[in-house]
Parts: structure tokens; C-alpha cells; sequence
């Protein structure tokens, strides 16, 4: 027998797609789009490290996405790519090692853009355009990539093909999806999902929103959240920064009281639940993980109790910052964080005793509860940006008179009739404890009466 | 307590007119899909107004009611209007996922109407989720409540919020949640709501809005709904609903007041015009009404119940 010497081993290129489509969500997907418009932006005003003490505006770029159930599009007007990176890099399937990388950028892999097309529909068409000078003049040249998916699975050759095009009314890049795969048409006629993505947009991208970038989804532009934390003298957010020696990358945490604790600690007791609470984990300035109450960002490992709805109101940030983004703990998706990542690893005992100081002033407050509202109330947000630094968070130490011994009353009763007692009571979202306590109230007014 | 302690459904305008609506845009649907099959799922109470419609009108005969209270139960066997209607004891939420997961219910589309007598709550979600995600391809679903329980208007939009989560803007205002715009915002809300567990649901037809209307019973009430369509009559049907002639998508409430005989059979005879009837010629017709009643009459003139029906 005569053996071929070599067993062939090439992935086949339908694996290959469905392999990279199937471990990211619709959403994530977009988010890789905008990605890439925010780093070429960031390029374009100089690539420096996103911290606060950096004023770069963003508010001369704008992203303008549009979803329906037939078609999508995503258009920016940063910059666009050179003929001579999609030729070279922009449409290669990953990295090479040897490839220069963009300064503080968010994207890493160099997979975003073609999972995101492959994952949204099988007729693509990527339109750019790019200034060129030459010989002191700049102007304008641009290209396209059409893709056929269906076809391309069936050619051997892995290439797109590049034409000539019309230029863009500005330097930019547009990309439009249209055959959208079922699924993603499913989600862009569900008024939930877009309704989401905007609120995803608004939270992840919040500090580029800040900076004056422009996002829209359908026409109408999105408002980045506001991140703030509650200050006053007993009150005090930290603020603190650190580098990281292995690796170089900066650290920067801001922590502090968001909100005062829920009312009531019950999993269905909150109305309308703020769900903003956790960690939030930033990379050059995207948000990759937010309101984490998971062990991911630490919840539930060794010496940390896990999360409880008694601990609503904290949020803690944390940012790591690096001219190499190969050096961040971002994951593919950009959804979680590597933490086999020594630099991560590092970072969370820090994080773990911020988180604790809480968990114990929750913990305390139950029994000076009157007191702490008070407290909580006299604390006023501040804007994340105005924090000033405060290498430890501060809550208020609560000590007086305990207490009298506590009886603890739970009963059962019908969801309905809670609902109709809280309305008649003149707010129908009002907790179940709250309800509990004022027919306690009432009904001791009544047969016992007063104190 | 059932509303059919109140109130007879035969005899009130705005219901009846809405009702014809609804039954207007199944018969639509029916003959241009050829729906043959048919059946019915709603809440008969004792008077079986929409029953005698679906069977008397769209000849719908497998009907099936649901009665939650125990004499209600009683008192609806003994009105039960054809040998066909199956009344059933319960609440919808028991009974409506059974009767969709029974077998030989899959092999036929139905008209689901849960005309509720309440407000927003869980349960009609709840009610409105299972509907969505068990109906067999080409069932109608359409759905009626009222503009009420949901808190003092600075409460609304927070209730909103804890009934239907992210499906709410978070631009809704107060303001969006008072007086008349409740129901506005509520036909939005439930719209929204509908197509978005259809999304969920992976339904292979998905769903298409068709049903819109916002009408006066003493209450303000809202009437929302679509067409489940199996994946061959996607296409028919949404040119079905989305043409001019569909007649269950209304831009104004419905709010025509009780007219006598003769006041009603006066304007009618003034209609169709030209240009909108206006209070001038009412005037001079030799009596008055509200400018709002007038073009809530012009409207719907056509569906204007002209005698009062007898439930036999």
C-alpha cells in the first residue's frame, strides 16, 4: 500500500462558518460592528489610552445602524479601510502574530466583522471609503467586497473579491446585510430585541457616548447612560489606579453606592428591578461585562459570598487600559473575561474587598435601617467623571441602640389580592413587605391601638 | 365577580361595533386563506354574543367556552346556544393550554378571542404567552381588556414596566399613561408584546398585527390581536391585512354614544358622503351631538348594531 503521506486536515469552510457563528448572540455580534467603527475613530484622533484624564472627542464620528426583519446596515463615517488593509488583513480570518495592531483598540482577534456578516445573512455588501494623499493632495478612493455566502461556501477559494466603487458621501464605511439568516430576521422584528440592543449600546459604549460619539438605531440616536455613584461625607466612592508590573496595563476601579438598597431582599418583591448592580468590567473603554453578579467577576469564589439581592445599589467598575489590546482579558466575543488571565486574577482581591465592604454595611443596615435611609438619602450622585480620587470606599459606620427583639411575620396570600390591597392602599407597586407592614399597622391601630 | 353580573354584551354599541370588526377581519381571513376548519376559543359568558356570530356569520362549528365561576359554569351550560359550543369549567390559564395541546385541536386553526373584562395583569400575559406558543398554524389570536388597574397615573408607567419588562420604552412618560393616551399606549405595549413572543417563540410563520382597535365601553378598553400564519401563507396574508380594505386596524377610538333609532337612522341616511359630516349638519337634521361622537359615527356606521340582537 502506498500511504499519501500527508491526512488531510483543512477545515472545511461551512464548519468553519457555522463553528464561528454559533458561539456569539445576535447582539454581540452588532457590538463587534461598532467596534470596529469605534477603533477606526479612536485611530483616526491619534489612538490614545481611554482614561478620564483623557479629553479626546469622539463627536465628530457618528454609527448609524438600521434593522429590519429584510435588511440591515451599519454605516460610519470614521475613516473607512484602505484598499491595502482589506486586501492584506481586513478579510483574513483571524490574526497573524506578525500583524501590527492598531493602538488601544478594542477589537483583537480579527474575527468580528466577518462572524458578525456570516451570522447576520448570506448577501453582504462591505462599501469603503478611504482618504489617500498623494503629493501634498488628499482625496478619495473607495472599493467594495460583495459577498454571496452560498456561493462562496461553494468555491474552493477562501478570497473575496474587491471592486472599483462610488465614493461615500464621507470617509467611512458602510456594510449592508440583506437574505438575513431566519433567526436574525426573527430578532429584528421583535421589538424587545431592538429595544435591548439600545439599551446594550447605551450602557457598553457609554463612556465613547460620553465622549460625543453618535449612535443611532433606526433613525433615532442613542443616549449613553449616565454612569453615577452616590457621595457625601459618609458616603465616598473610591477611586483608585494602579499598573499592572507583569503586563503594563493600567487599572483604574471606581466603586461606590449606585442606589440605596432594595426595600426588600426577596427575589420577587422589587418592582420594576434595577438590574444595573454589579461589576462592570471595561476594556479600553468598552464595557465587556456589566452589572456582573456572577463569579465572573468574583461573586461565590472562595472568601466572597455569593450574590444576593440585599447588596442592589453597589456598582463597581473596573478598566484596564493597554496600548495592546492582546494584553486585556478579552474574550472572542468580547461578552466575559479570560480568567485564566493573570492580569484579571490579580485584580479580583482588590475587587473582592471593595465588594465586602458593602455586603457588611448591608448586613449592618438591616438593624439601623431608619437611620441608614436617612444617611443614604443625604448622598447625592455624582457623575463617574467627577469622582474624585479615594483609595477607599467609604460607607458609614452604624452603631446605636439595637433594635427591639423582632418578631418575623411571613404569610402566604393570594398574588392578586396583595396586588389589590397595594392598590388600595394607593400604590400598586408598592413590596409585599410594605404591604405586610401596613396592615400590620392597621390592624394593630384597630384592636390594639396606639403605642 | 364576572361582568356578566353587569352587564348584557348584545346591547352596547362600541362593544357591538368592535365586535363586528373582529369578526370582520376573520371572515377576511377565512375566505382568502380558506380557513374551513375554523374553530373558536373564548369566553362566552352567558350571553354567547361572539359564539353566535362565529357560527352564525363565519359558520365556525367547533366552539369552545371558558367559564372560571362555578354558577356562571352552570348558568352558561344551560345558555349554551348550539350543540357544538363546549363549555368548559376554569380559568383560562388551565384550560386554554390543554386545549391547545390536545391533539386533534392541532390539526385545526382557531379563532382565540380572550375578551377579558379586566385590566393588564400577569395572568393574561401568562394567558396571551401560551396562545402564542402552542395555537397550530393560521389560528387568529385577539386580545381585549381594559385601560384600568394599573395604579394612579405617576404609578402607571413603573407597573407597566414590572408587568411587561423590556418590552416598555424606557421613554415611556407619565404623560403617555394618563387619561385617554392609556389606551394609546397600551395598544403599543401589547402589540409589541404579541410580535415579540412570536420572535421568541421561533414561530415558522411567525406573526403578523392585525387587530387595533380602541373603543368606549363605560371604560376605556383596548382590542389587540394578529394572524398566526403557517409559513406557506405568509406571504397571502400579509397582503390580506395590510391592504386598505382591512377593517380591524382603527386610527380613532370608537366612541359613538347611544342613538336612538331615529338618530341613528337619520345620520345614516346622510352617509356615504363626499365630504365628513359635520355637527352643522347634524343641526340641521334637528338635533346635536358631539363633533368626536359624529366622526366616531361616520367611521363606523357600517358596523352600527341597528337592532338590538336577541341571544336564542
Amino acid at each position: 500500500m502506498e500511504l499519501p503521506g500527508k491526512a488531510e486536515a483543512n477545515p472545511t469552510k461551512a464548519f468553519f462558518v457555522r463553528m464561528i457563528t454559533r458561539d456569539i448572540s445576535l447582539a454581540d455580534c452588532i457590538l463587534d460592528l461598532i467596534d470596529n467603527s469605534v477603533d477606526a475613530a479612536w485611530q483616526l484622533k491619534g489612538a490614545k489610552p481611554s482614561l478620564f484624564s483623557n479629553t479626546t472627542s469622539l463627536s465628530a464620528f457618528h454609527i448609524e445602524i438600521s434593522a429590519s426583519a429584510l435588511k440591515f446596515s451599519i454605516r460610519d463615517n470614521c475613516g473607512g479601510i484602505t484598499l491595502d488593509n482589506a486586501a492584506k488583513y481586513a478579510f483574513t480570518f483571524g490574526r497573524d502574530d506578525e500583524m501590527e495592531h492598531d493602538a488601544y483598540s478594542i477589537g483583537v482577534y480579527g474575527i468580528g466583522m466577518k462572524r458578525a456578516i456570516f451570522k447576520l445573512g448570506s448577501v453582504i455588501q462591505i462599501r469603503s471609503t478611504y482618504s489617500v494623499t498623494s503629493r501634498g493632495k488628499s482625496k478619495n478612493e473607495s472599493f467594495r467586497v460583495p459577498i454571496n455566502v452560498t456561493k462562496w461556501l461553494a468555491a474552493k477559494a477562501w478570497d473575496f473579491d474587491l471592486e472599483a466603487d462610488e465614493a461615500l458621501p464621507e470617509p467611512g464605511l458602510q456594510i449592508s446585510v440583506t437574505r438575513l439568516s431566519e433567526s436574525t430576521s426573527r430578532a429584528f422584528g421583535s421589538p424587545e430585541f431592538l429595544r435591548d440592543l439600545r439599551r446594550i449600546i447605551a450602557r457598553d459604549y457609554a463612556l465613547h457616548l460620553h465622549r460625543g460619539l453618535k449612535i443611532s438605531l433606526d433613525g433615532e440616536l442613542i443616549k449613553g447612560w449616565n454612569i453615577e455613584l452616590r457621595q457625601s461625607k459618609n458616603f465616598l466612592p473610591l477611586r483608585d489606579s494602579y499598573k499592572d508590573e507583569e503586563t503594563g496595563v493600567n487599572v483604574e476601579i471606581v466603586a461606590g453606592m449606585a442606589a440605596p438598597p432594595p426595600e426588600s431582599s426577596e427575589p420577587d418583591d422589587v418592582k420594576d428591578r434595577d438590574s444595573r448592580s454589579g461589576w462592570y468590567i471595561i476594556c479600553n473603554g468598552r464595557i465587556v461585562v456589566a452589572g456582573d453578579k456572577t463569579t465572573v467577576a468574583g461573586w461565590g469564589t472562595p472568601g466572597w459570598p455569593k450574590w444576593h439581592p440585599q447588596y442592589e445599589g453597589f456598582i463597581g467598575l473596573i478598566f484596564f487600559t493597554s496600548e495592546d489590546a492582546q494584553a486585556l482579558p478579552l474574550t472572542t466575543t468580547k461578552r466575559s473575561v479570560d480568567s485564566s488571565s493573570g492580569l484579571y486574577q490579580r485584580s479580583m482581591p482588590k475587587m473582592r474587598e471593595i465588594s465586602k465592604e458593602w455586603i457588611a454595611y448591608t448586613n449592618v443596615r438591616k438593624q439601623f435601617t431608619d437611620k441608614a435611609k436617612a444617611l443614604e438619602e443625604e448622598a447625592k450622585p455624582v457623575t463617574l467623571y467627577k469622582i474624585s480620587k479615594n483609595a477607599q470606599v467609604i460607607f458609614p459606620k452604624l452603631v446605636g441602640k439595637l433594635k427591639v427583639k423582632p418578631a418575623n411575620i411571613s404569610y402566604l396570600i393570594e398574588k392578586k389580592r396583595a396586588e389589590k390591597l397595594a392598590d388600595a392602599f394607593g400604590d400598586i407597586n408598592m413590596t409585599y413587605r410594605d404591604i405586610g407592614l401596613r396592615s400590620f399597622e392597621y390592624a394593630y391601630e384597630e384592636f390594639v391601638g396606639k403605642d | 365577580m364576572s361582568s356578566f353580573h353587569v352587564v348584557n354584551y348584545s346591547l352596547r354599541t362600541n362593544k357591538s361595533i368592535q365586535r363586528n370588526l373582529v369578526f370582520e377581519g376573520a371572515r377576511i381571513l377565512k375566505m382568502n386563506l380558506r380557513l374551513e376548519k375554523l374553530g373558536y376559543i373564548g369566553f362566552g359568558s352567558l350571553w354567547f354574543t361572539d359564539f353566535l356570530t362565529a357560527h352564525k356569520s363565519l359558520g365556525i362549528r367547533e366552539m369552545y367556552s371558558m367559564e372560571v365561576d362555578k354558577i356562571g359554569f352552570a348558568r352558561a351550560k344551560f345558555n349554551q346556544p348550539f350543540k357544538t359550543v363546549i363549555v368548559q369549567y376554569g380559568s383560562c390559564s388551565e384550560l386554554l393550554p390543554n386545549m391547545l395541546a390536545e391533539p386533534a385541536a392541532g390539526k385545526r386553526p382557531w379563532l382565540i378571542w380572550l375578551d377579558y373584562d379586566k385590566g393588564l395583569d400577569e395572568e393574561i400575559l401568562d394567558d396571551l404567552r401560551s396562545a402564542i406558543e402552542l395555537a397550530p398554524p393560521n389560528s387568529i389570536l385577539v386580545v381585549t381588556i381594559n385601560c384600568k388597574n394599573l395604579g394612579k397615573p405617576n404609578q402607571r408607567v413603573t407597573r407597566l414596566k414590572t408587568l411587561l419588562g423590556g418590552i416598555v420604552p424606557d421613554e415611556l412618560s407619565t404623560d403617555a399613561c394618563q387619561d385617554d393616551r392609556i389606551a394609546h399606549t397600551l395598544l403599543d405595549l401589547l402589540s409589541d408584546f404579541l410580535v415579540s413572543v412570536a420572535a421568541s417563540s421561533a414561530r415558522p410563520g411567525g406573526y403578523l398585527p392585525a387587530f387595533r382597535i380602541a373603543y368606549q365601553d363605560g371604560t376605556p378598553m383596548v382590542t389587540v390581536g394578529g394572524f398566526l400564519p403557517s409559513k406557506q401563507n405568509m406571504a397571502v396574508a400579509a397582503k390580506v391585512i395590510s391592504s386598505r380594505s382591512w377593517p380591524a386596524r382603527v386610527s380613532k377610538p370608537i366612541v359613538v354614544p347611544p342613538l336612538t333609532l331615529k338618530e341613528a337612522a337619520s345620520l345614516q341616511s346622510q352617509l356615504p358622503r363626499g365630504r365628513p359630516l359635520s355637527r352643522r349638519a347634524v343641526r340641521s337634521l334637528g338635533f346635536d351631538l358631539e363633533p368626536d361622537h359624529v366622526r366616531s359615527f361616520e367611521m363606523f356606521y357600517r358596523y352600527y348594531p341597528f337592532y338590538a340582537q336577541i341571544s336564542v
